[in-house]
C-alpha cells in the first residue's frame, strides 16, 4: 500500500479524498494555490505545497509542478480527484514517465474515451447500445430522407458545424422532414458556409442515468448500480439519487451487465461511469464515459456501503477488488443535492465571497462533505461548489423527507446559495413522483431553466 | 482559523510501496527543458510537436537544420546534394580546424548549411537550411560553396531555390575568403534569376552580417519568422557606435516587415503551407498556361448561389449574356436621374466595397506581400499573388478602410511614394513569371504630404507610368470608387480599363477644381458636371473600356452580384489578352494611350 498520496485538487473533493488516506493511514499532500491558503485541504493535509498563483493554469493545471511537488515530497501516487488534470491523458502519461502512481486508468485509456467518437465506435464494438445517427455526413434531402426512415423517427438534423441550436431540427416524421431538413441546412449554410448535415435519433424526454463502474488490475470489474442525474440545469447537474426510480431490478441487471462488459472490452482499470440516456420505453443508449471518479459519488456509497475513493486507492495499489458483483447490494435510497455560491435570481451568477457563518445539518443517514466553514473566503477563481449534502434513507420517500429536514436546517450566511433552489426542487410534485426527465427543470422552473 | 488544529495523520502503513517497475518516483533527465525566454519547464516532446516553438510563452526556438527539412519537406522526399565537403583553412588559422572538428562532432553535420532537393507538398525544389549550432551558422568557403553549388544545380534542373537563412555572418576565421563568398553566392543568385527561376528566402533567427547582405535579402518572396533578429549590423555592434539605446523590437522580423524588406511574416506551423503555395503559383506550366475556363460559373458554390438573381435578370454564363448586360448598362448610364455630383458622393460611400472586398470574392487563396524593399510597407495599397479559377494573378489594390483605425492604417487609400513602389515590384514580379495583373483603383489621390515630396511622390508616380506602360504580361484597371487624379493613373496604364457604373475618375477632385477655376471650392457639385467624371461621360470619351453595372449602389448586400459580373468579364478578358504575345500586349497598351 501507498504510504503518501498527494492530492492534486481543491475543495470538497480534496477534503474528501484526504479523508479517506488518514482512513487507511496514508499520509497526504495538498498542493495549493495562493488563493487557497486556507482553504480546508491545505490545512486538512500532513504536508502541503504552495504550487503557483490563484489561476488554475499556473496551479492546478501546471503539470511540472505538481509532478515535481510529488518527487520533492516524496508521495508514490496521485490522486487527482474530478476536473482539472483527472482525465488529461498526457498528465497520466508524465505520471507514468516519472515512476508515480496515478490513481484512475491508463493514459491510452482515457485519451480513447475522451474521444467522441472513438468512444462510440469502441462501444458499439462492443456491443453497447449507442444513439442510432448517421455516420457519415449527408448533403442532400433525398439521401438524409433515406437515412431517417432506417434510423426512425423522431430525428434530430444537425450541422456538422452547428453550435447554439443554430443549424438544428427535429423532425417527427416523414411527413414534416423535407422543410425541416433544408431550413437546418440553410440555417448552416447562412451562418458556417457548411451545408454537411447528421441525422440521429431524437430521444424524447430522456433520463440521465450512469452506471457506476469499479475495475482492478486482475481483470474483475463490478458495477455498484446506477445513480439517476436527471435534474440538469445548462448541462450540469443539479442532483442526483440512487437507486433511479424509472430502473426495474431487471433493467438494472441488463444496464449494469452491459457497462460491465463495455469495461471489460476496453480493459477498464480504476473507477469509472458510464452513463446512458433512457427514453420513456426503457431503451438505452451509451453516451459517454467518465474515466474518473465524479462528483455525484457519495450516493452510490450511501446505498452500497461502499467507500469509493477508498477502492480506488486500493486497486491503483494493484491490490483485488473488495467485493464481487454478488455481494453488491443496493440498499434503501440516497439524494444528494450540489450546494453552490451562486444566485438563482441573477442567472446563477457565481457569488464568492466571505462565508461568516456556517451550520451543518447532522443525524442519522445525514452526510456532509464540504471545504467550507465559519470565516472561510470563497475565492472567485474556482468552481462554485461549497457542499455536499447527500442523505439516505430506506425509501425514496423518506429520503426525500429527510433531505427536506436537512436542507432546513444548513445555514450558509454571507453569501448567496442555490439552497432555496433545491428546497423547491424537492417540494416539487412532479419531483415526488419521479416524474422527472432531463427536461426537468426548463419545464417546472422555466425562469430558472434559462 | 484552523491552522495547526488538526492531528495528523495517524499511521498504519510501514512497508514502503514499490511501483510494477520497482523505482522510486523521479524525474527523468531530458523530460523537462527550461525555456529561455520564459523560464518555465517545458516537456521536449510538447516543443518537438509544437514546431520547437515554447508551448507557455511562444517564443521560437532555433531549429537543427535536419528537423527544419522534417518539419518543412514532404516525408521522405529529401535528398542531400554534396553531403561530405573537405575542410578548408585558407588562412591556417591556428585552432581554426579544431573548432569545426567539434561542431561536427556535435551537430554530425559536415558544415553549417544541408543542402539538397525535397518535395514541399508536393512540388519539387533545392532547399538550404543553415544550421545555428555549427559556428553561428557563419558562411566560410564550404558554406558559400555549397551554395553556390545547389543554386547552379537548380538552375540546371529549372528547380525553383529555397533557403532558410541563419546566420552571424562572415566565418572570421577565413579572413577574406569568408567575404568572397556573398559575391559567389549572390551571383550565383543572379544567373538562377536570369533563367526566370524562383527563390524564396526565409530569415530566422538570427540573420546578420554579410549572409544578410548577400543571399538572404535577393529572394523574389522574402518570408520571415516571427519575432527573427535580422540586419546587417549586429544591435550590440549599433548601440556602441552610435552610444544610444536602440528602441524596442528594432531589427526584428516585425520592424523589417514596417520598413519594407519582408514580404511576409510567416508563423512557423504555416511555412510548409505558405511555401507549397508559393511553389505553385510558381510551376512553370501554370505560368505559360494562359488557358482561362470558358465557364467561370463552375468554380465555387457561393457565386453561384448569388449567381440566381442576376441570371434571371438576362445576365447569362455565355458570351451572348455577358454581352447583353453590358448593353443595358450603357442604358442605365444615361439614366439622366443621377448627377455627376451624386455619382461622385456614392463613389465615396463609406460603406462602399473596397478593393479587399472584391479580392476575396473574386479570387481565391490570396496571399498578400509587403513592402517596397527601400522604405516601408504602405497600407493604403494591398497586393499579392491570388487564384483567379485556379490561375494565379498579381492582384493590387488601392484599399480605404472601414472604420477609423482602419483608415489611420490605411491613410485614408491615398498611397505613399514607399506603395507605388511596392505595386510596381509585384508588377515587375508578375512580369517575370508571367503573371496577369490585376488593379483596383480607389484612391482619392496619391497622399499629399512631406513625408512623401521627401520620397519622390511625383518620381514614384512617374516611375510607375513608365514601366507599366511596357509590361509583357496583361494589365486590368478596375476603378472601383474614386480614381483620383495621378494617384489613380499610377496604377491604371493597363490593356483595359473598367469602371463601376458609380465610380468616379478625373484629373482632380471636384472641390479642388472648383477652388483652383472658380476660386470656390462648394460649387464642386457644379464643378463634378462640367469636369466629366462619371463611368459613362468616360466610356463616351473612350478613356475607358467598360461599365460594370450597379442596379443598385455598390454595398456588402449586392457585392456577390457585381463581384460575379466582374468575375465573368475579367474570364474574358483574361482568355482574351492572355493568348497575346507580350510584344502584342505592350503594343496594344502603348497604342492604348497614344491614341488619346
Amino acid at each position: 500500500m501507498f504510504t503518501k498520496i498527494l492530492v492534486a485538487n481543491r475543495g470538497e473533493i480534496a477534503v474528501r479524498i484526504i479523508r479517506a488516506c488518514r482512513e487507511m493511514g496514508i499520509k497526504t499532500v495538498a498542493v495549493y494555490s495562493e488563493a487557497d491558503r486556507d482553504s480546508l485541504h491545505t490545512l486538512l493535509a500532513d504536508e502541503a505545497v504552495c504550487i503557483g498563483p490563484a489561476p488554475s493554469g499556473e496551479s492546478y493545471l501546471n503539470m511540472e509542478r505538481i509532478i515535481s511537488a510529488t518527487v520533492a515530497m516524496k508521495a508514490e501516487a496521485i490522486h487527482p480527484g474530478f476536473g482539472f488534470l483527472s482525465e488529461n491523458a498526457r498528465f497520466a502519461q508524465l505520471c507514468e514517465k516519472c515512476n508515480i502512481t496515478f490513481i484512475g486508468p491508463s493514459a491510452e485509456l482515457i485519451h480513447k474515451m475522451g474521444n467522441k467518437s472513438e468512444a462510440r465506435k469502441t462501444m458499439m464494438e462492443a456491443g453497447v447500445p449507442v444513439v442510432p445517427g448517421s455516420k457519415e455526413p449527408v448533403r442532400t434531402v433525398e439521401e438524409a430522407r433515406a437515412m431517417a426512415d432506417q434510423i426512425g423517427y423522431p430525428v434530430m438534423i444537425k450541422a456538422s458545424s452547428g453550435g447554439g441550436g443554430k443549424g438544428m431540427r427535429i423532425s417527427w416524421g416523414p411527413e414534416d422532414f423535407d422543410g425541416n431538413f433544408q431550413n437546418a441546412q440553410m440555417e448552416s449554410v447562412k451562418g458556417f458556409s457548411d451545408d454537411t448535415m447528421y441525422l440521429e435519433r431524437y430521444i424524447e424526454k430522456p433520463r440521465h442515468i450512469e452506471f457506476q463502474i469499479m475495475a482492478d488490475k486482475h481483470g474483475h470489474v463490478v458495477h455498484l448500480g446506477e445513480r439517476d442525474c436527471s435534474i440538469q440545469r445548462r448541462h450540469q447537474k443539479v442532483l442526483e439519487e440512487s437507486p433511479s426510480i424509472a430502473i426495474s431490478q431487471e433493467l438494472r441487471k441488463k444496464m449494469g451487465e452491459t457497462a460491465v462488459r463495455a469495461a471489460k472490452a476496453v480493459k477498464y482499470e480504476n473507477a469509472g461511469t458510464i452513463e446512458f440516456l433512457l427514453d420513456k420505453n426503457k431503451n438505452f443508449y451509451f453516451m459517454e464515459m467518465n474515466t474518473r471518479i465524479q462528483v455525484e459519488h457519495p450516493v452510490t456509497e450511501m446505498v452500497t456501503g461502499m467507500d469509493l475513493i477508498q477502492e480506488q486507492i486500493r486497486v491503483a495499489a494493484g491490490e483485488t477488488l473488495s467485493v464481487t458483483q454478488d455481494q453488491v447490494r443496493i440498499q434503501g435510497h440516497a439524494i444528494e443535492c450540489r450546494i453552490n455560491a451562486e444566485n438563482p435570481e441573477k442567472h446563477f451568477m457565481p457569488c464568492p465571497g466571505l462565508i461568516t457563518n456556517v451550520h451543518t445539518p447532522g443525524g442519522n443517514g445525514v452526510r456532509v462533505d464540504s471545504h467550507i466553514y465559519s470565516d472561510y473566503r470563497v475565492p472567485p477563481n474556482y468552481d462554485s461548489m461549497l457542499l455536499k449534502l447527500i442523505v439516505h434513507g430506506k425509501d425514496r420517500k423518506s429520503a426525500i423527507a429527510k433531505m427536506r429536514s436537512a436542507l432546513g436546517e444548513l445555514v450558509i450566511e454571507g453569501i448567496e446559495t442555490n439552497l432555496d433552489f433545491q428546497y423547491e426542487i424537492l417540494n416539487h410534485e412532479a419531483f415526488q413522483d419521479g416524474d422527472t426527465d432531463t427536461h426537468f427543470i426548463p419545464t417546472y422552473f422555466p425562469e430558472y431553466g434559462k | 482559523m484552523l491552522r495547526d488544529m488538526f492531528k495528523k495523520t495517524y499511521t498504519l502503513i510501514d512497508t514502503k510501496y514499490r511501483s510494477q517497475t520497482g523505482r522510486e518516483p523521479n524525474v527523468p533527465e531530458g523530460l523537462w527543458r527550461k525555456c529561455r525566454k520564459c523560464s518555465q519547464p517545458i516537456l521536449g516532446e510538447d516543443v518537438k510537436n509544437n514546431y520547437y516553438i515554447c508551448p507557455k510563452c511562444k517564443a521560437y526556438f532555433r531549429v537543427h537544420a535536419m528537423r527544419r527539412i522534417e518539419i518543412t519537406a514532404d516525408a521522405g522526399s529529401f535528398e542531400e546534394w554534396n553531403r561530405k565537403m573537405e575542410f578548408s583553412n585558407p588562412l591556417d588559422f591556428p585552432g581554426y580546424e579544431e573548432k569545426v572538428w567539434a561542431a561536427r562532432e556535435k551537430t554530425r553535420l559536415n558544415e553549417a548549411i544541408v543542402t539538397g532537393s525535397c518535395l514541399i507538398e508536393g512540388e519539387k525544389a533545392a532547399v538550404g537550411v543553415c544550421d545555428a549550432r555549427f559556428l553561428m551558422s557563419s558562411m566560410g568557403h564550404v558554406v558559400g560553396e555549397k551554395i553556390t553549388r545547389m543554386v547552379e544545380r537548380a538552375t540546371k534542373e529549372r528547380l525553383p531555390v529555397i533557403i532558410f537563412a541563419c546566420s552571424g555572418g562572415a566565418r572570421m576565421q577565413e579572413g577574406c575568403v569568408s567575404l568572397m563568398q556573398m559575391a559567389k553566392t549572390s551571383g550565383a543568385l543572379k544567373r538562377h534569376h536570369e533563367a526566370g527561376l524562383l527563390f524564396v528566402s526565409v530569415l530566422t533567427d538570427p540573420t546578420t552580417g554579410g549572409v544578410t547582405a548577400s543571399f538572404a535579402m535577393l529572394g523574389d518572396m522574402i518570408l520571415a519568422e516571427p519575432g527573427a533578429l535580422i540586419g546587417f549590423a549586429g544591435p550590440r555592434v549599433i548601440q556602441q557606435t552610435i552610444g544610444q539605446k536602440l528602441p524596442e523590437g528594432f531589427q526584428r522580423a516585425e520592424f523589417l516587415l514596417e520598413h519594407g524588406f519582408v514580404d511576409r511574416i510567416v508563423p512557423r506551423e504555416e511555412m510548409k503551407e505558405t511555401l507549397g503555395r508559393i511553389l505553385k503559383v510558381h510551376r512553370q506550366e501554370t505560368a505559360e498556361g494562359v488557358g482561362y475556363p470558358a465557364d467561370p460559373m463552375k468554380n465555387s458554390a457561393k457565386k453561384v448561389r448569388e449567381a440566381g438573381d442576376l441570371r434571371e435578370n438576362g445576365a447569362g454564363t455565355d458570351m451572348d449574356g455577358i454581352g447583353g448586360a453590358v448593353e443595358k448598362v450603357s442604358l442605365d448610364v444615361e439614366n439622366p436621374e443621377k448627377t455627376a455630383w451624386e455619382h461622385v458622393l456614392l463613389s465615396r460611400r463609406a460603406d462602399r466595397p473596397t478593393a479587399k472586398d472584391y479580392i476575396d470574392e473574386i479570387f481565391d487563396e490570396f496571399m498578400e506581400f509587403h513592402g517596397d524593399r527601400y522604405y516601408g510597407d504602405d497600407g493604403a495599397i494591398i497586393g499579392g499573388i491570388a487564384l483567379f479559377h485556379g490561375k494565379p494573378v498579381t492582384v493590387i489594390g488601392q484599399q480605404k478602410g472601414k472604420t477609423t483605425k482602419e483608415n489611420i492604417s490605411r491613410n485614408f487609400g491615398m498611397p505613399s511614394p514607399e506603395g507605388y513602389r511596392k505595386a510596381l515590384r509585384l508588377m515587375k514580379q508578375a512580369e517575370r513569371f508571367g503573371r496577369p495583373v490585376i488593379c483596383f483603383v480607389d484612391t482619392p489621390g496619391a497622399f499629399c504630404g512631406i513625408e512623401a515630396e521627401e520620397r519622390g511622390q511625383g518620381e514614384a508616380i512617374a516611375r510607375s507610368l513608365f514601366e507599366m506602360s511596357d509590361l509583357t504580361v496583361p494589365v486590368l484597371s478596375v476603378v472601383i470608387g474614386e480614381g483620383g487624379s495621378g494617384g489613380a493613373l499610377a496604377m491604371a496604364v493597363a490593356n483595359e480599363v473598367w469602371m463601376l457604373e458609380n465610380a468616379v475618375y478625373s484629373v482632380l477632385s471636384p472641390e479642388g477644381f472648383a477652388s483652383i477655376l472658380w476660386k470656390d471650392s462648394k460649387r464642386a457639385d457644379e464643378a463634378a458636371g462640367v469636369m466629366k467624371v462619371t463611368a459613362g461621360d468616360l466610356l463616351n470619351l473612350g478613356i475607358i473600356e467598360e461599365v460594370i453595372p450597379e442596379r443598385e449602389p455598390a454595398c456588402g448586400e449586392n457585392l456577390g452580384e457585381i463581384a460575379l459580373e466582374m468575375d465573368q468579364r475579367m474570364g474574358r478578358f483574361l482568355r482574351d489578352y492572355g493568348a497575346r504575345t507580350g510584344e502584342e500586349l505592350r503594343t496594344q497598351r502603348y497604342e492604348r494611350f497614344r491614341g488619346i
